[in-house]
């Protein structure tokens, strides 16, 4: 089966460059033929990345550690989830996995369009094919083949870091992989554009989708890795500005202006060459951030060394992308020119600029941290680097304000909003975000940037719920429906803005949880059995803490466990009992590692307890059950807020799936154009 | 036109802002990564480094680790990952993470004070976040290191 596998990554090259060219040579020509010999190259090569992908899995599931990414990845005593999960585990087997997935999106983007948008498909199918090409070249070329052999057979692998045996871990590199991909096809619709020079609003439509689909994955996908480091990691933090999360965050900083600005280009027919730039800019990125993140490139200039090959050739591939892409806009510059302009400074075009330009200064602040170390060392020869307080001073002022155009865009009105129309929409909203602030004041929050933010998103969320009110309330009464069903109807009728609102109102709720993060509490401890502490959360009541005991099991090497400690907590709440909560410290067999830790959190809506055992006085006695070696040291954080990140990604990932579902409006159906002015208020006509 | 032009005047002051805040934000917080060699160079050039906030890449020198005893102190020596002579103290006033061991590549973050020990306020290790193993450590599979203090 792996030889198979192996043999299919050969087979896949020429077959994809075969279609790359027939593709381009097809569109150019308009011969059919030939247009359909590219497409059916792809579900061909779909097919061989398939079969190869099967290949590397097998030789997981089987414990083949003749092969080095099986060997590096994987050994015989790991749980069967992890070996299937193997594919991905690694930067080898992550680039395989990232060429199927592509493949798998690609023939969905083929078969839906085998019988329409025929002038786009030719280039379309030729694009794909190229970035394939691209990813079946470095994985056969560049190193990184995830079939390559040692020259001796070890008798048992390295094992998976046990970091990475957590369940949030097994699906957060796909999720994001399945983001990236998804990004592909609008690039290629944009592509395919400049090349047929459609270039209305055409190919936005086509793919408005796929965008949402891959903001989607790449949204969920960063929260879930945001939930890992939070379980994982240790030390209660979800969030660290490492170059490996900020180059996951840049593509959804740029896809989230592309979202936005696509808008203005539909409704008014401005701002073209500033969508090509920003859909080259999103694929670049998410090209980056699928290098970067397996790779060492930042972390240290010595693993850059022995990368050289790979990094050379993303490097030129990203180059090649951005030059051919500059010629075509350039040649296109007069085809693209705006047909509207800006009238006012105070219309939606102009708020939605100004979120643009506010992701992109982020997404530019958050490269130039990143590369920082690089670029100084580069410049000076001396590595500066900066830390995450670098991203939150530049990036937090920037937040807070996208979050307040979070709910000025979608109510101001296009081209130029009156003074009526501001009094109307804002006045409300404001007062709500004042008394808000001058309620957690009078409360007792002092902390200026989480003041500033819940007032803002109080102002924020008024104006979301103002609108969702005034939509159910106009349906109810013109319908006779009652209120539920009402806003039932009033949803599903315009899905995309609606949709959207709801997305607005899950990112809200994940900055007020950002914000709580400025009330965290940081408590250490020595304790022996039986040693009662306490601790006071910000919100003023106190938890009563009972160091309970340790409880050690030696393993025999089951799940590749050595050893387990347990600390067993009584957790009380202003004196009720509130359950037990466990931490633990676990030893893997595999690798020389120290010991793991596992937190204990006990998580309710206002705030989580975490506990962590730092460290254990005395291992050896401990794991000898010598009484008296049972003291730990134990750090008690309380976080304010934190379930709402959770919280708020799952009312962002609802709002998406709503705007994504296929509509049923019957305005855009051909021949109902003369629908009635009622039925345009009911569904909430923006 | 006239709407462009203030419309132009706030795009240029939002990329002004920006811009302001990355300079600033830069300035204000970024940390010279040196080599434990470099590091004591510089401070026998200019004595005024001991004030200056430094990140040090090295590794533990094995065996040297200790913990104070009723606090949470943690003492080790680290040396230049090429010039193995060039060593100092470290004293470390938090939890360690779990991928520390005594004999790992750490980042430092700290000063490095006038009696010659660097007081580390965070502390990385370097294999940690790559989650990747040389496949050639293979060869010699099954010695597994002694572990645990």
């Amino acid at each position: 089966m792996t030889i198979l596998g192996e043999f299919a990554l050969w087979i896949s090259l020429p077959v994809a460059a075969w279609g790359m060219i027939l593709g381009y040579a097809g569109g150019r020509t308009q011969r059919g033929d030939l247009v359909l010999s590219a497409e059916r190259s792809i579900y061909a090569v779909f097919g061989l990345l398939l079969l190869a992908s099967a290949g590397v899995s097998a030789a997981f599931l089987g414990d083949r550690f003749e092969y080095w990414y099986v060997a590096s990845y994987s050994n015989a005593n790991l749980e069967l989830f992890y070996k299937v999960t193997g594919l991905w585990a690694g930067q080898r087997g992550s680039l395989l996995f990232w060429a199927l997935l592509l493949g798998f999106f690609a023939s969905i983007t083929v078969f839906t369009n085998r019988q329409k948008n025929r002038e786009f498909m030719p280039y379309v199918a030729g694009v794909l094919q190229s970035i394939l090409l691209f990813f079946i070249v470095v994985l056969l070329f560049a190193d990184v083949n995830p079939f390559e052999r040692l020259d001796f057979t070890p008798a048992d692998g390295q094992g998976l870091n046990p970091q990475l045996q957590n369940y949030w871990m097994t699906i957060h590199p796909p999720t994001l992989y399945l983001g990236f991909t998804s990004f592909t096809i609008p690039f290629a619709f944009a592509i395919a554009a400049l090349l047929n020079g459609r270039l209305d609003a055409r190919w936005i439509q086509l793919t408005r989708r796929w965008i949402l689909t891959s903001w989607f994955f790449l949204s969920v996908g960063i929260v879930f890795g945001m939930r890992w480091a939070y379980e994982e990691l240790g030390w209660g933090g979800y969030w660290f500005w490492d170059p490996v999360e900020n180059a996951s965050l840049l593509p959804w900083l740029t896809a989230t202006a592309f979202l936005h600005s696509i808008q203005i280009q539909e409704n008014r027919g401005m701002l073209k060459v500033w969508n090509m730039s920003l859909v080259l800019m999103t694929f670049l990125l998410t090209i980056f951030a699928t290098f970067l993140t397996r790779s060492g490139l930042i972390e240290s200039v010595h693993s850059f060394a022995q990368e050289l090959k790979i990094a050379y050739i993303f490097l030129s591939f990203m180059g090649g992308v951005l030059a051919t892409c500059v010629i075509l806009i350039v040649y296109r510059l007069p085809q693209l020119r705006s047909e509207n302009q800006i009238e006012s400074f105070l219309s939606r075009e102009s708020a939605f600029l100004f979120n643009n330009l506010l992701l992109l200064g982020a997404a530019f602040s958050v490269m130039w941290g990143t590369m920082f170390p690089l670029i100084s060392e580069g410049v000076t020869g001396q590595e500066i680097s900066v830390g995450p307080p670098f991203f939150e001073k530049v990036n937090l002022p920037i937040g807070i304000v996208l979050l307040a155009l979070v709910g000025i865009g979608p109510v101001i009105a296009w081209r130029r909003a009156t003074k009526r129309n501001l009094q109307r929409n804002f006045a409300t909203p404001v007062i709500v975000g004042l008394v808000t602030a001058a309620g957690l004041w009078i409360g007792g929050a002092r902390h200026e940037l989480a003041l500033v933010t819940w007032s803002v998103s109080a102002f924020v969320l008024t104006i979301i719920f103002t609108e969702f009110w005034k939509g159910t309330r106009a349906r109810a009464r013109i319908e006779g429906e009652g209120y539920a069903l009402a806003f039932f109807h009033l949803v599903s009728r315009n899905r995309r803005r609606w949709g959207g609102y709801i997305v607005h109102v899950g990112f809200v709720m994940m900055c007020i949880a950002f914000a709580g993060a400025a009330y965290n509490t940081d408590n250490r401890f020595n304790v022996q059995p039986g040693d009662v502490v306490e601790v006071t959360s910000p919100f003023g009541h106190t938890y009563q803490l009972t160091y309970e005991g340790l409880s050690v099991s030696i393993g025999r090497g089951q799940r590749n466990l050595l050893w387990q400690a347990i600390a067993t907590v009584s957790v009380a709440q202003n004196g009720d009992p509130k359950g037990i909560l466990t931490t633990e410290k676990r030893q893997y067999t595999n690798r020389n590692t120290q010991p793991m830790t596992e937190v204990g959190i006990r998580s309710i809506l206002r705030e989580d307890l975490y506990l962590i055992l730092s460290a254990l006085n005395d291992t050896n006695g401990a794991l000898n059950n010598q009484p008296g070696a049972q003291g730990i040291d134990l750090q008690v954080l309380i976080k304010p807020l934190v379930n709402w990140i959770w919280i708020g990604c799952f009312m962002l990932a609802i709002g998406t799936v709503i705007a994504l579902w296929p509509s049923v409006d019957r305005r855009r159906l051909p021949g109902g154009e003369k629908t009635s002015e009622r039925e345009a208020a009911l569904a909430g006509a923006d | 036109m006239k709407n462009n032009g203030r419309f132009m005047v706030g795009l240029v002051g939002v990329a002004a802002v920006v811009t302001y805040l990355i300079w600033t934000g830069v300035s204000e917080t970024m940390v010279y990564y040196v080599t434990p060699v470099e590091l004591m160079e510089k401070v026998e050039a200019d004595p005024t480094f001991h004030d200056v906030g430094v990140k040090v890449g090295g590794r533990v020198v094995p065996g040297s680790y200790a913990r104070v005893e009723g606090e949470l102190l943690h003492v080790f020596t680290v040396h230049d990952l090429v010039d193995e002579s060039a060593t100092f103290r470290v004293e470390y006033r938090d939890a360690l993470p779990d991928t520390f061991t005594d004999e790992v590549e750490v980042v430092l973050e700290g000063r490095l004070r006038e009696d010659g020990v660097f007081e580390a306020t965070t502390l990385l290790t370097k294999c940690g976040s790559r989650y990747e193993a040389a496949p050639e450590d293979l060869a010699g599979a099954g010695a597994e290191h002694p572990s645990g203090y």
